[in-house]
Parts: C-alpha cells; structure tokens; sequence
C-alpha cells in the first residue's frame, strides 16, 4: 500500500466519520435514515446493490455510532450479518437477502451468543421430517429487532453451515433481555426441532473456522464502539473541565483534573491504534486477525469503562445525574467490556500463543 | 484489663443475639423497588427497633441516650455488618450531622428542641453545596439578611441528599457579601415547611432520585435558629464534619469485608488462578482498610490527614471492587435494572453498585481534593495555586 493511498484513505474516513456524525447529532436515528445513508451496504458489493466499500469503513461507522451511543441494530447487522452473508457460498436465497439487507430492508441477526468466546449452541440433526434445528443461545445482540435469523450450526457432517430462519418460525422461541444500558437489546434464543428454511455452506476460507472468524468481527466492532465513546468522553470532560471553575480557576488548570484528562488521551490514542491494526488485519482475513482482534477488543473495551468513569468523576455531582447522560456511557461501556469475549478471556486467548512457541525457543 | 475485655466479649456476645433475633429477614427485598412511603416507613422503624436497645445513637451523649464507648461502637459495628443489618440511610444526616453541629456548636434549646426529636425520627438533610459552590464550598451565593422576623434567605443549593424526605436542613449560607469568603458565612437550621422552600428531586445515575435541588426564596428564618455567632458558619461546618466521619467509615468497611466480599466471592469463578489472585489482593486491601478505620476511630490523636486517608482509600476500593465485581458476574450485572438497597453498596446488583460507587468518590470532598489534602496536610507539601 503506497503513502498516497493511505492518504487518501484516511481522507476518505474522515468524511465518512464527519456525515456520520452528523446523521448520528440528530438523537437516535431510525433504521430507515440509516438504510437510506447506505450504511447497511457499506460492505456489500455492487452486484447487490453495495457500495462495495470494507470492513474498514464500516469500522469507521461502528466507531461514530459508539461516539454518539447510539441504539439500533446497525452494529450487529454490519458486523455479523453482512459478515456473514458475504462468506457463505452464493445461492440464489443468500443473493436475495443480502440484496434485502443492502437496501436496509431487511435486519438479518446473526444468532451468536453475547458471552463468551463462542462454543458452537446449535446443532442439525437428520430426521425423518429432514434437518432440525436445536440448540440455545443467550444475551443475542440485537435479535428482537431481527427479521431475519441466522444461525451458525454444526451440522451432522461436523461442518458449520448457517441457518437462515424467519424469527417467528415453529419451535423457535426468542425472548428479551433486558438491559441497564438502555442503548442496547438482547435477547435469549431458543431452538427445538426447527425446520432450517435455506441452509448455506461457509465459503472455502472460511469454512474451518467460521464462527471464530464471525467472533473476531463482532470482537472488533465491539472495540470501535468502545473507541468510539471513550472519545466522546473524553471530548465532553475536555469542554467541562475547561469552562467550568472552582477555587477562582477553570478546573481543568488544576493538575489532578489535567493529568487525568491525559491519561485519557494516552488510553484513547493507544487504543485507537489498536483498533486500527484490528481492522486492518480482520479485512485482510489475516492469520494474525485473531490476535489483533484480541488485543484491541481487550484493551479498547477494558480503557472505555475507566475513560467513562474519570468522564463521570471529573463532571462532580453533575456526572452523577441522569441528565448528564454520562451513566449512559458508562453502562455501555462496561457492557461492552462483557460483550464477545471478556478482556481476560481475549488476554488468555492471546497467552496461549506463548506455551506454542516456548517449546520452539527452549530448542533452540 | 481482663475485666474490660471480658466486658466487651459480653457486649459483643449480646448484639450477636440481638442480631439474630431483630434483623428482619428478607429486608433488602423489602427495599427493592418500593415506593417512597415504604422506604421511609421500614427505615424509621429499623430506627426505632436500633433505639430501643440503645443501639441507634451509641455515640452521642449518654443524656440523649448514647454513650457507648468507642470500643463498644466498634463491636456494635463490626456486628452489625457482619450479620448484614440494614444501614440507617434516611437517618444519616439526623444523627451524624445535625446531632454533631448541636452538639458541638448549638444552644442548649436548639439541643433540647432537635435531639429527643431526631431520636423520635425527624429527619434532615444538609444543604451546603450550590450550581457554583462544589468542591469550593466557600463560594457559595446564596444569601441571608437580616429582616424584622429573622433572616431572609434566597438562594439555590444542590445535591442535598434525602432533601425530599426531611424535616429539617442545616443550611450555610452568606451573612456578610463584603467579608472574604469564608468569613461572610453562616449555619442556621431550616424548618423545610417554611413559605418559600421549594424542593425538587433530581435523578440520578442508578435511576434513582436520592439528591434534590432546593430552591428558596424570600425564606424567613428566625434569629435563634443560628448555630453558633453569625459569620462563623464555615468553623462550625468545618468542625462537624470532621468528626462525624470515624466510625461511619469503620461501619462501611465491615459492610464491604463481610457481605461485599463474600458477594464477590460468590460471583467468581474460583477455578480461574488469576481471578484467585485478584480477590486475595482485594482482600488483602480490605484487611488494611477495616485496621485502618479501627485505628482511626481508636485514635485518641489522629493526624491531620487520616480522615481524608479513610475516605479516599474507602471509597476508591469500593469504586475497584464493584468494578471487578461486575467484569466477573458478566453480562448478567446488566440484568439488574434496578437496585436492591444494599446495606453497604455491596447488593451484588453489581453494574448498580459499580455506578453507586461514585456516590463515594464524588460527595464530602472528591478524591482529588482528598489527595490535594493528604498532600498538604499530611505531608506538607506547597498548597495548590488558587485563582483570586
Ligand atoms: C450522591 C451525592 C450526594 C451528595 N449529597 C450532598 C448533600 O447531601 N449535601 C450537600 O451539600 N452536597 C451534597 N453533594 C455535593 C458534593 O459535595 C459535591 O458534588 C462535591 O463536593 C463536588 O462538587 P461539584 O459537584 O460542584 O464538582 P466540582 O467542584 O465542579 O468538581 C468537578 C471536578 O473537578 C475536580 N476539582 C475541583 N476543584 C479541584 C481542585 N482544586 N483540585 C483538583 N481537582 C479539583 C473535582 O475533583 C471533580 O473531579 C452530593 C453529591 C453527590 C454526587
């Protein structure tokens, strides 16, 4: 990749990263204003109606959604849903609905369990009625919006397929889930005996390791979004502490509050290239995505909810008020935190690595 | 000394069975969630259950119906937290601060008028902060002249925690525009039924509305509800303050090494070696907190910045330990929408204890003020520049 073309790049994000601001100041913006911006096609290419674009634009949404807090199923469709769609071996229902979703006209969930680093929950088994659908899956991000489910499981061959299903079909039970973080829905899935209405095969890069490959995206939007709001947080401390005074001076001239302040910057600008790398290496399908992924997922994510809480202390009473909206920050931000892999559970992904090469050194 | 200590085993053997007969089972339920009424009506009869076996207000005088020792306190205490009893959450600013200003800087009728009352239940809150008056207390507007009924008081405060509930508020306000600051300022108590206090509550981040903003204008207080001279407010607020704090802090520290804890404990998975350290390092600090506010309340001369060195590594320990709480309970902490009263901010609702945590490192005095304190004070460093 030649300088220019990382220049331009960059440029490029920044405007998509400025109109997305923009769209997202207006306060929550419905899924249609988001379809029209083209945002669920962002990855789609053109022969669906996509804008042919990748995960890294995508990444710079995920980040400005996280900015603003911003509810709606847009992360999950963008991280897992067209993820998903894009590696499945085409058929003429898979070109359809990816067509549907492009448009934002249809929300396709995928049904990956919010805890945790990602045991396979459904299996298909032969019956004589044909192939069913069993399995469950709790904390499912964005499943009560789906109209569309997805559902990753092993079928009777061992291999992962993925299971398109209308969320309302017979023996298929999703309930919500209730959550502090009011920007967010889930809910608990639960399949028995349900009669898969199209079942698609993993493309070839895929296929060993697709829902790992599903985690790490879903790992990585979950960074930008914590990036994202420890911005923000960062941002709105900055312009109180700098106006607001005690004691004669602009809180922010005392070096308690100016330190903290730039610790927050360290965190966000370190996490920022963290993320970046993540993003880059997920686009690339990379043999290092998972570590990338890990590492930004951990530290982006474990950074936000210490960012939100400074955030909240260095506003005083003020940061503990509803009004302030800061507890919403902080709420997801430790939400967050949990969502698709704990940091210790990433960190302890990532340290696996070292008992693989020890042996390597000690023969040398 | 054998006969002391043999005193003090006795004394702790007899609030352990008055523990384990008085405790109402299932209190915390009875809390989640109510309507304003039931708080109010199960806090003042846990306050008059206390009272009857002279458990409520051990450490005032023995003629208003105190007089524990401090060693007793601290057995009472250290009981009372490790059989999880409620916490006196609406009758806190009744019998620490109020009592604590009367006691130290009232007269002998505002004495007679509050003291019995309090223990009867009255209820108060403690307006001192202001929009622009926080962390710089002495900053404070809002203002008292003197009229022919008393003063007249117009003004703003803010965040007067249970303001809703009470009775009564001790109030600084402005006597003098022209002194500097902390010398203009004096300490009345205000009668919250009085013409021109209007009291609004303000939600907080948990959710609830706990703190109020109070507005009050053209609010006539009669001269002989000053506490202490006119103009000398802010030594009587500095005074009271302070001596509250000690066994308040000891109290919270036992709720967290017991109950708080032993909730963590329960939300780990103790298979996980990392996790293992992590709480053995927690229970480390909470081994050092609980000696630390032992030695604070035994303290017969503590040194100028220990009370601060209490609240900070408190508060702060709470803030970690409900943080980590909620990283190990997992998506689950997200679950609990609203908050069981806890009886130290250890319900194991944790996301809601971890945001409650901020209820400790914001309010008496932020955890930078507390290092600027410790820094100064204890240690003797340069003060801080200041503007003006
Ligand atoms: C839950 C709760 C209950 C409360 N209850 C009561 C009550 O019952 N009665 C009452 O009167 N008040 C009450 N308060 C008010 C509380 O005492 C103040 O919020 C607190 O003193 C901070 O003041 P502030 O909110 O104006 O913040 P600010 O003073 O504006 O502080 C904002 C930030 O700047 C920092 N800062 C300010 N000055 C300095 C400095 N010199 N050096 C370094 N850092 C500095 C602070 O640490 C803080 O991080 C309550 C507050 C809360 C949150």
């Amino acid at each position: 990749m030649n300088s220019n073309h990382t220049d331009d790049l960059a440029e490029l994000h920044a405007e998509v990263a400025a109109v997305a601001r923009e769209l997202l100041a207006d306060s929550a913006p419905r899924w249609a204003t988001i379809a029209r911006a083209g945002w669920p096609g962002l990855e789609v290419s053109a022969a669906f109606d996509g804008a042919d674009a990748g995960f890294a634009e995508v990444a710079v949404i995920l980040t400005e959604i996280g900015r603003a807090a911003a509810s709606g199923p847009y992360p999950a469709v963008a991280a897992l849903g067209v993820g998903a769609l894009n590696h499945v071996v085409p058929t003429p229902d898979r070109d359809r609905l990816l067509r549907e979703t492009a448009a934002g006209a249809v929300v396709p969930i995928v049904a990956l369990a919010g805890e945790g680093m990602g045991e396979k929950r459904f299996r298909i088994e032969n019956s004589p009625r044909g192939p069913l659908l069993r399995g469950a899956a709790e904390f499912v991000l964005d499943v009560p919006d789906a109209g569309r489910l997805l559902v990753p499981a092993v079928d009777p061959a061992g291999e992962v397929v993925l299971v398109d299903l209308d969320p309302r079909a017979r023996g298929l039970l999703v309930t919500e889930r209730p959550v502090l973080d009011a920007t967010r829905s889930f809910g608990d899935i639960v399949a028995e005996d349900v009669s898969p209405e199209s079942l698609w095969h993993f493309e070839d890069g895929y296929r060993c390791d697709a829902v790992g490959r599903l985690r790490d995206r879903a790992a990585v939007a979950v960074a930008c979004d914590s990036l994202g709001l420890s911005r923000a947080m960062l941002d709105a401390t900055v312009a109180h502490v700098a106006v607001r005074e005690q004691f004669g001076r602009a809180i922010g001239s005392f070096q308690a509050v100016k330190h903290a302040c730039a610790d927050m910057l360290v965190q966000v600008t370190v996490a920022g290239k963290l993320v970046d790398a993540a993003v880059r290496a997920v686009t690339a399908s990379g043999a290092d995505a998972s570590t990338s992924a890990s590492m930004a997922k951990s530290y982006a994510c474990a950074t936000a909810v210490d960012i939100a809480g400074k955030a909240m202390q260095l506003h005083g009473g003020m940061g503990y008020t509803w009004e302030s909206g800061i507890h919403v920050y902080l709420k997801r931000a430790a939400l967050n935190r949990s969502l698709f892999g704990s940091p210790a559970q990433h960190r302890a992904r990532l340290a696996r690595r070292y008992s693989v090469q020890a042996p390597r050194r000690r023969g040398a | 000394m054998t006969g002391e200590s043999r005193t003090l085993e006795d004394f702790r053997t007899e609030v352990r069975q008055w523990c384990r007969t008085n405790i109402p089972v299932d209190w915390r339920r009875a809390q989640t969630g109510v309507s304003d009424r039931e708080f109010v009506e199960f806090q003042q009869s846990w306050f008059q259950r206390l009272r009857a076996d002279g458990f409520a207000v051990p450490h005032w005088p023995k003629e208003y119906g105190g007089g524990m020792s401090s060693a007793e306190q601290v057995v009472l205490y250290q009981e009372l937290a490790a059989h999880d009893a409620p916490r006196l959450v609406l009758a806190f600013v009744s019998i620490h601060h109020a009592a604590a200003t009367l006691l130290a800087a009232g007269t002998d009728e505002q004495r007679r008028r509050h003291l019995p009352a309090i223990l009867d239940g009255e209820i108060w809150c403690q307006g001192f902060s202001e929009p622009g008056a926080g962390s710089d207390l002495a900053a404070l507007a809002t203002t008292a002249r003197r009229g022919p009924d008393g003063y007249v008081v117009n003004g703003q405060k803010l965040w007067a925690s249970g303001a809703q509930y009470a009775e009564w508020c001790l109030l600084l306000a402005r006597t003098d525009p022209d002194a500097p600051a902390r010398q203009g300022i004096s300490y009345f108590l205000l009668d919250m039924r009085s013409p021109g206090v209007e009291v609004r509550p303000i939600r907080q981040a948990t959710g609830e509305s706990h703190f109020c903003e109070i507005f009050l204008d053209d609010v006539v207080i009669a001269t002989d509800r000053l506490v202490g001279r006119e103009n000398t407010g802010w030594q009587v607020a500095q005074r009271t303050l302070g001596a509250e704090r000690g066994m308040t802090m000891l109290e919270l520290a036992e709720r967290l090494g017991n109950g708080g804890f032993g909730r963590l404990v329960e939300s780990c998975p103790l298979d996980d070696p990392v996790v293992l350290d992590r709480l053995a390092a927690l229970e480390i600090e909470l081994t050092g907190l609980r000696a630390l506010c032992a030695d604070f309340v035994a303290g017969a001369a503590p040194g100028p910045a220990d009370a601060s060195i209490v609240k900070l590594y408190y508060s702060e320990l709470l803030q970690r330990m409900t943080d980590f709480g909620t990283e190990m309970a997992g998506l689950a902490a997200h679950t609990e929408l609203r908050k069981p009263l806890s009886s130290g901010w250890e319900s194991g609702a944790w996301m809601l204890d971890f945001l409650g945590s901020w209820e400790w490192t914001i309010p008496g005095g932020t955890s930078e003020i507390q290092r600027t304190i410790i820094g100064e004070r204890g240690l003797g460093l340069p003060r801080e520049p200041r503007g003006k």
